[in-house]
């Protein structure tokens, strides 16, 4: 939870986080979790002035792609300021693409901030490539009331 | 005008399926980029832990001028957004062009997102190419926001052989 308000924060938007602890516990601890997450953690010697030995972060779910199949999905990533320039990142990253290897996946997807120049550069390093700026995919999103459907107009 | 049925995929549907998987491939000029079997569908949409979950759209008293019923589907998972929570990602919603106008892709929507609110989602997610502005008008009427413009957010991806190099470091 410390994490994804860090990550907000670095984004600009930590206005939109609206998941509480208790949402965490039941979509990524039960049966059938919703998601999973790696964490990054430092031995004692190296934790930080408050007393943080869990550095970094990657949240993942396995998703489908029509084209290749399984997919592994990486919606975020994250490594505490003072801790880049490390290689975390790049390990944690590292550990994702096994993980979705080892469960038959074809490719990882992730979403980037056009104004993220320091991550878009790391992940061009590691042989991604930026689908929207390549085959102009853009991410949609519906939600409240652009969610119900049903209330649609009439087109033509 | 056809009259038309919705239902949940089963595996006997594997081959429609594919079928419309390409035809939505071509469409979108990237039909050689499906390298997916019917093989690999039934294992991942039939199995214990489904990969996806498919809505087909059949019209059973008439068929296709090729002789198809099934004339559309919806590809769907559930994914996970850490600010909101639970989400339902589209990934493949196709209507086969002699069958639109209809009203079955309006259909297929208002199930999807009946199945998205049942299933406590916060918000429904998929990708358009920026071309098909048919598309985008549409479901921007319906109010959907087109995060790449307005927020700024770019799909990025690692094909498998990076993924190999990736996870040998």
């Amino acid at each position: 939870m410390f994490f994804l308000q860090e990550l907000a924060e670095y984004e600009n938007v930590a206005e939109h986080v609206k998941l509480t602890q208790k949402d965490l516990e039941q979509n990524g601890f039960t049966n059938n979790p919703f998601f999973h997450v790696i964490i990054a953690e430092v031995p004692e010697q190296h934790r930080t002035k408050e007393g943080q030995r869990k550095i970094g972060f990657a949240l993942y779910f396995y998703s489908y792609s029509s084209f290749v199949g399984r997919a592994i999905y990486m919606e975020d990533l994250y490594v505490m300021p003072e801790f880049r320039g490390k290689g975390v990142g790049k390990a944690l990253m590292s550990k994702v693409a096994q993980l979705g290897l080892a469960a038959g996946c074809h490719q990882l997807d992730f979403t980037v901030l056009n104004r993220n120049k320091p991550s878009m550069d790391f992940y061009f390093s590691q042989g991604c490539f930026d689908v929207t700026a390549t085959i102009g995919y853009h991410c949609m999103r519906c939600k409240g009331e652009a969610l119900k459907w049903g209330c649609a107009p009439n087109d033509m | 005008m056809a009259s038309f049925i919705l239902r949940t995929a089963e595996p006997k549907d594997v081959s429609d399926i594919l079928r419309l998987i390409k035809e939505l491939a071509k469409f979108e000029e990237m039909e050689e980029k499906v390298v997916l079997t019917e093989k690999d569908l039934l294992e991942d949409g039939f199995g214990d832990h489904p990969f996806y979950h498919c809505l087909v759209a059949e019209v059973p008293n008439e068929k296709s001028s090729e002789g198809y019923t099934v004339v559309g589907f919806a590809m769907y998972y559930f994914t996970y957004d850490p600010w909101i929570g639970k989400l339902l990602y589209l990934e493949d919603f196709f209507i086969m062009q002699e069958f639109r106008g209809l009203g079955i892709g309006s259909k297929v929507l208002k199930v999807l997102s009946e199945t998205a609110v049942k299933t406590r989602c916060s918000a429904m997610h998929f990708i358009v190419a920026e071309n098909n502005t048919k598309s985008i008008e549409f479901y921007k009427r319906r109010g959907a926001a087109d995060l790449s413009s307005e927020e700024g957010w770019r799909l990025f991806a690692i094909e498998k052989k990076n993924l190999l190099k990736m996870s040998a470091k």
